[in-house]
């Protein structure tokens, strides 16, 4: 008979959840906090990605800032009522990611807004500098990245900073980076595709290396080929 | 609409015979027009495609009701906008038909920003015998004209001509949603996100505002217009729909900006099955008048609803499209499918109602006798002619034969846009690049 099996018995339903597909769906039976997580992560990468387009998806881009912001506003009173029991690994307290949620809902927002201007959008300007600001992208920490999401150079950087996968915290790999002279890999330097999920940053500055930063880039290429 | 006595028979798969579908052939949207002689379907390559019903012949029995290819145009071509250094797509978002008004047809088209006027016109004869003009059109030597003559039109083969008649450009800052011809049959209304224009359908250097919810500072943004219609009778009265999932109807005699909204339809939330996603899964994606215009149907992810105009706090009826699918909101937010625009259609007589799903099946409820359908929309499995089987999503352990389980629909096949003939059981359905005719041959069930 049609149709009639589609009526929805919550024992059948039961059984489906088993069933399921993707990883994400598995976040059923993760606890509240950590699916509530891995929601917004998946919110700020999207976001993110919105940020880049020249002209975002307006209705999709307010779907998804108010979803963090219901999200925010659950965690802002979990918080004032002490109430915070993050989840293992994704210890970073939550009132850092609040301030980075509305940065980010802000700034997207406001990037719309700029299609009303006459004067050319500011961050189509940034595009100069896109290439050195790159260097930066893969910058895990929040603290960076609040001032990062101002500009719109930060491109696939959420997930990691989400994460809160710290390790490369402490390097200041952007610093080092900005000062290689790329007519090194324009040489017959066989690159091997190394770190392919953090794409190598084009860097097109033409300070001359001082005698002190050959030591660093001789360590530097080392892990660059593998060596 | 019973399943003894629906029999749905195909006529035409227009499948391109392509092994790759190019991204422009992908269909965006199809519309009857008002007698349903024509359907017209757009792309986003910026084309219009006309099919027209073939006249009923009496040696083919299944000759009747074909429909086949009319005009084909290029309607919108890409843009780049200097000014605001942005590229302007040529997807055709949307297509109406303005009703008949001589021997030639007009229709809207739309893209992100731009609304354009088409008239279509039939040529089957052609002048011939010009005193000055020879048959190409090139003057004659005037000493070799030597007597006069009246020249005669003289049948030709039949030539389907399609002109550009107005180009109505710079109403929209943001992308265009919807279009509705109002039934002064004088103007007509375009929505974007956050405003709708009011237009006269012979000027094109102006519009009126008639809604504009753009706040003065966009970050207090939390919500835009996904769709928007004018009432079938009242020319005052339109409809918009939110991503809030409310319906605002508005009367344009209470003010020239009709932000104030006349009547507010909205469903108070359920606290029980509040989610993450509750927002985004009620946002509607496609609201229409009933052809009484007492109804309005509203489609959000989940469900369609029938709204009463006459009953503002909650909608007559309700009908789950693919509930089976609440389990899976995350993945389907994760990869985009949570934002998918299905369109939603009445039938004729607006007993029926039908909306698209996944896995190029799309739905039909009947509204008297709270049946309800699955059809599929493949090629794999309908030729010509043959009798669409009902399908079934198997949604728990026990699995008939036929069934197809949650875990194997493909969210890549999706019935975003369907439309219904306007008096009779025919029906348009676009699945990406093809479109498919279906046809209630016995012309009985669906009251």
């Amino acid at each position: 008979m049609l149709g009639r099996g589609l009526k929805r018995k919550l024992s059948d339903y039961e059984e489906n959840m088993a069933g399921v597909s993707s990883a994400f769906d598995s976040s059923r039976n993760l606890p509240y906090p950590l699916k509530r997580q891995l929601v917004l992560n998946v919110c700020l990468a999207k976001l993110q990605m919105y940020k880049m387009l020249v002209e975002p998806n307006l209705h999709r881009s307010v779907l998804i800032a108010n979803t963090v912001r219901q999200i925010q506003e659950e965690m802002r009173q979990e918080t004032s009522q002490h109430l915070v029991n993050m989840c293992g690994g994704l210890s970073t307290s939550p009132s850092g990611y609040l301030n980075l949620d509305l940065l980010a809902i802000s700034s997207i927002l406001k990037d719309l807004d700029f299609m009303e201007d006459v004067s050319p959008p500011t961050y189509l300007a940034a595009s100069g500098d896109d290439q050195s600001k790159a260097s930066e992208t893969p910058c895990p920490r929040l603290e960076d990245e609040r001032q990062d999401l101002k500009g719109v150079e930060c491109a696939f950087g959420s997930f990691e900073i989400s994460n809160s996968t710290s390790y490369l915290k402490d390097l200041a790999i952007d610093d080092i980076f900005e000062d290689i002279d790329t007519s090194m890999y324009d040489s017959d330097f066989d690159c091997p595709p190394l770190a392919p999920s953090r794409a190598l940053p084009v860097v097109t500055s033409n300070i001359p290396i001082g005698r002190s930063d050959l030591s660093d880039l001789d360590h530097i290429m080392e892990i660059l080929v593998g060596s | 609409m019973g399943e003894d006595t629906e029999t749905p028979q195909i006529n035409h798969g227009f499948l391109r015979d392509h092994n790759y579908v190019t991204e422009a052939d992908i269909i965006s949207t199809v519309e009857f027009n008002h007698t349903g002689e024509l359907l017209a379907t757009g792309d986003k390559g910026g084309r219009v495609v006309i099919f027209q019903r073939e006249p009923e012949s009496k040696n083919d029995p299944y000759g009747q009701g074909e429909y086949n290819v009319y005009s084909t145009f290029q309607s919108h071509e890409p843009e780049f906008d200097y000014l605001k250094s942005l590229e302007i797509e040529e997807k055709i978002n949307k297509i109406k038909w303005l009703p008949q008004q001589n021997a030639g047809h007009s229709l809207l088209s739309t893209n992100d920003k731009t609304i354009k006027l088409w008239k279509i016109t039939e040529r089957d004869k052609k002048p011939e015998g010009y005193n000055l003009k020879d048959e190409e059109g090139k003057l004659k030597d005037l000493s070799t004209v030597t007597s006069l003559q009246v020249p005669v039109l003289k049948p030709t083969d039949l030539m389907v001509e399609v002109s550009p008649r107005r180009i109505f450009a710079n109403g929209h800052t943001y992308h265009v949603n919807s279009i509705s011809v109002n039934s002064d049959c004088e103007t007509y209304m375009s929505a974007d996100d956050l405003r709708i224009n009011l237009w006269h359908l012979a000027i094109t250097d102006r519009s009126f505002n008639i809604v504009d919810i753009k706040p003065a500072n966009m970050e207090d943004l939390t919500e835009v217009i996904t769709a928007s219609e004018f009432h079938p009778h009242h020319c005052n009265l339109f409809v918009y729909s939110s991503s809030k999932g409310s319906l605002r109807l508005c009367d344009m005699r209470a003010s020239a900006l009709c932000d104030k909204h006349f009547k507010l339809f909205e469903e108070p939330e359920d606290p029980g099955s509040r989610s993450f996603f509750s927002e985004i899964i009620s946002s509607v994606s496609d609201v229409k008048f009933s052809h009484s215009g007492r109804y309005m149907l509203a489609r959000d992810y989940l469900t369609v609803k029938v709204w009463d105009l006459n009953m503002e706090t909650k909608p007559i009826e309700i009908y789950q499209i693919h509930d089976y699918l609440r389990s899976k909101l995350c993945s389907l937010y994760e990869n985009d499918c949570i934002f998918d625009k299905f369109e939603c259609a009445w039938n004729g007589s607006d007993s029926v109602i039908m909306t698209g799903a996944y896995n190029n099946f799309f739905r039909m409820f009947d509204r008297n006798t709270k049946r309800d359908v699955t059809l599929e929309a493949s090629r794999e499995s309908s030729k010509p002619r043959a009798i669409l089987k009902p399908r079934r999503v198997c949604i728990g352990g026990k699995r008939r034969k036929d069934d197809i389980s949650v875990d194997s629909l493909d969210f890549t096949k999706k019935i975003l846009h369907t439309a219904w003939h306007p008096t009779e059981n025919i029906i348009a359905i676009a699945a990406t690049n093809n479109l498919y005719i279906f046809q209630d041959k016995m012309n009985s069930g669906m009251h």
